[in-house]
């Protein structure tokens, strides 16, 4: 599929991934090829990969592999898209306003919105922090209703 | 002109507010017209802030401590003893009142610093002292060290007229100023003829402490020189290289033609190591000569005759210094380093220089990375991993299928360790449970207690 950015399907090549990225911050959406909105997401993320390449990178890992269900149980995604940070091999949080503040769930509405946040990622990350806050507005971010252990 | 405050003692708020250039006061901000302090000498639109800055405090502390000494020296001598004043050194005894910017003049008071005592103890020199005081933060409690008061001012005034009575009697206290007046001449040929004594002394003594320091009492680098210029016919000298010649204690690998040519075994007092101890150099410096000569010049005190030995001596150490081939003066690499290896040294310095700026360049680079950053220790020992990994030194070895990154879930309350350990205890769960369903359970078919008993029974 070219038209969407590098594809992990295995849990060794997104362990290397993540151990190899250093100093720079680890973008990792997790969905599946078929959903619309994620086909959004990797469009905004394409067209903005080059500009954060300086102090980012992005990756897209397909939930349906089975190799790739650890993680989907260790991050707990439940809804797709998902996107998880990393800085050194280190988890990094963003509070957005919404529950959860492990990942990005969603997509985003503007590549300018995209690049804000890796942005601000690599801002704490690089002073220490190992959470910051969303840059953006509350209506630009997407919201969505987190279940608690399915209930 | 500002207010004057009548209460010394009461520390008051400098905000005044009569002041030429008044302050608008807008949010802290003030902005003044320019004025000019005359302590720190130095035109300012801080208004009042101005006297509380510590550049200020200090220019103010050595103002009024220069002008504290002038009164304590002169003014406050001539308070406590009256002193008739000559014309001839009225001009000495002018004053410069700071406070008031006045010049006090001597020419027509009968007694030295008159005028100046009289000005200290006016209303007037009062009132300026108080107003420069305010005006420069000076402190209100220290203005008495400024100023005369009146009852000291009357003692003098009556010291004074006694004075005048017995002058008019006998002209003996005239004699008084002659010395005042010379003090500074006198004491200085005090110390020029002082400093020949002492000379004598030190030569003339059995010294023994040869390290110890000696303060210099003969002629400087300079003057040698000057002196070794004039050449006179000399024998090879003779200096005592014992232990008395830290020369030859500092001096371990000869130098290049001086020692060779010089025996020592001449018993001389020991304060010319005194002068070449600060030589550390291998280079033969023209006053070991003078020292040499101090002691050879035993119990001479003209100037001459030392001259002449020590020209004896010098002659031997020039042309010794000649046929060195240039000395520290004269520019000339210390001999200890051999042509060949300054170009070395010039190579490497060069090398240098080129790796500096590498370094700094690459420096400049890691430098940027904040130490704090997250995972920081991780990426700098991932960065070695694969640095040895492309030099093919390390093997990648591979993580293992059970590695996880350090995350922190949702639903977890406590550090990420825990929740990695969280998560492999519960996948340990999943698989046991898993294991247990694939286990394949054999069935039996259904056999009812009836036919279980009956076939036991039978």
């Amino acid at each position: 599929m070219n038209y969407l950015l590098t594809t992990l399907t295995k849990k060794q090549e997104v362990d290397s991934m993540i151990r190899d990225t250093i100093d720079k911050v680890l973008v990792l959406c997790f969905g599946r090829a078929s959903d619309s909105i994620f086909l959004q997401l990797d469009e905004i993320l394409y067209k903005s990969v080059r500009e954060v390449s300086k102090f980012a990178t992005v990756a897209l890992v397909d939930i349906d592999s089975d190799d790739v269900q650890v993680y989907i149980k260790y991050f707990d995604i439940t809804l797709i898209p998902s996107t998880v940070f990393f800085f050194n091999a280190h988890h990094m949080k963003m509070d957005c306003g919404s529950a959860d503040h492990t990942k990005w769930v969603g997509t985003f509405l503007r590549k300018q919105d995209f690049v804000d946040v890796v942005e601000a990622i690599y801002r704490g990350a690089m002073k220490g922090k190992l959470i910051v806050t969303c840059p953006l507005p509350p209506d630009r971010i997407p919201k969505f209703q987190l279940l608690y252990k399915d209930v | 002109m500002p207010i004057q405050n009548p209460n010394p003692n009461k520390k008051k708020k400098k905000h005044s507010n009569q002041d030429d250039d008044e302050d608008d006061t807008v949010q802290g901000k003030q902005q003044t017209q320019f004025e000019f302090c005359k302590v720190c000498r130095l035109n300012h639109n801080q208004g009042r802030r101005h006297i509380y800055f510590p550049n200020h405090k200090k220019a103010l502390s050595s103002f009024l401590y220069r002008f504290q000494s002038k009164f304590k020296n002169d003014v406050a001598f001539y308070l406590k003893k009256p002193m008739p004043l000559r014309p001839e050194h009225a001009a000495l005894n002018r004053l410069w009142c700071v406070f008031c910017d006045f010049d006090i003049l001597e020419y027509d008071s009968s007694f030295a610093c008159g005028n100046a005592i009289a000005h200290l103890a006016s209303a007037e020199h009062l009132k300026g002292l108080k107003s420069f005081l305010w005006k420069y933060g000076g402190g209100m409690d220290r203005m008495d060290s400024f100023r005369i008061s009146e009852s000291d001012f009357t003692k003098w005034e009556k010291k004074c007229k006694l004075l005048k009575s017995e002058a008019a009697g006998g002209g003996s206290h005239g004699s008084l100023i002659g010395p005042l007046n010379d003090i500074h001449n006198e004491s200085k040929s005090e110390y020029v003829n002082s400093f020949d004594k002492n000379k004598l002394d030190c030569l003339t003594s059995d010294v023994k402490c040869s390290n110890s320091v000696v303060p210099l009492q003969d002629h400087t680098i300079e003057r040698s020189q000057i002196s070794h210029s004039k050449i006179c016919t000399v024998g090879p000298q003779i200096l005592h290289a014992g232990t008395g010649v830290g020369l030859g204690a500092r001096t371990p690998n000869g130098l290049p033609g001086f020692f060779g040519n010089q025996h020592y075994t001449h018993s001389v007092p020991k304060e010319g190591p005194a002068y070449s101890c600060p030589n550390d150099g291998k280079q033969v410096y023209p006053y070991e000569g003078i020292a040499i000569g101090d002691g050879h010049s035993q119990g001479t005190s003209s100037e001459e005759s030392r001259l002449q030995s020590l020209q004896n001596l010098t002659q031997i150490s020039s042309s010794a210094q000649e046929n060195g081939g240039g000395n520290v003066h004269s520019g000339a690499p210390p001999p200890w380093f051999s042509a060949a290896e300054k170009i070395q040294l010039d190579n490497k310095l060069n090398q240098g220089l080129g790796d500096l700026v590498s370094s700094l360049g690459e420096q400049m680079k890691t430098s940027k990375l904040n130490p704090k950053r997250v995972g920081a220790a991780w990426a700098e020992r991932r960065k070695i991993e694969l640095e040895l990994e492309k030099r093919g030194e390390l093997v990648r070895h591979d993580f293992g299928a059970d590695w996880l990154p350090n995350f922190g879930r949702v639903w977890q309350s406590g550090s990420r360790k825990d929740s990695r350990k969280e998560f492999l205890g519960e996948n340990k769960t999943w698989r046991k449970v898993d294991s247990q369903i694939e286990k394949p359970s054999q069935l039996q078919p259904y056999i009812s207690k009836r036919m279980r008993t009956e076939n036991t029974a039978e």
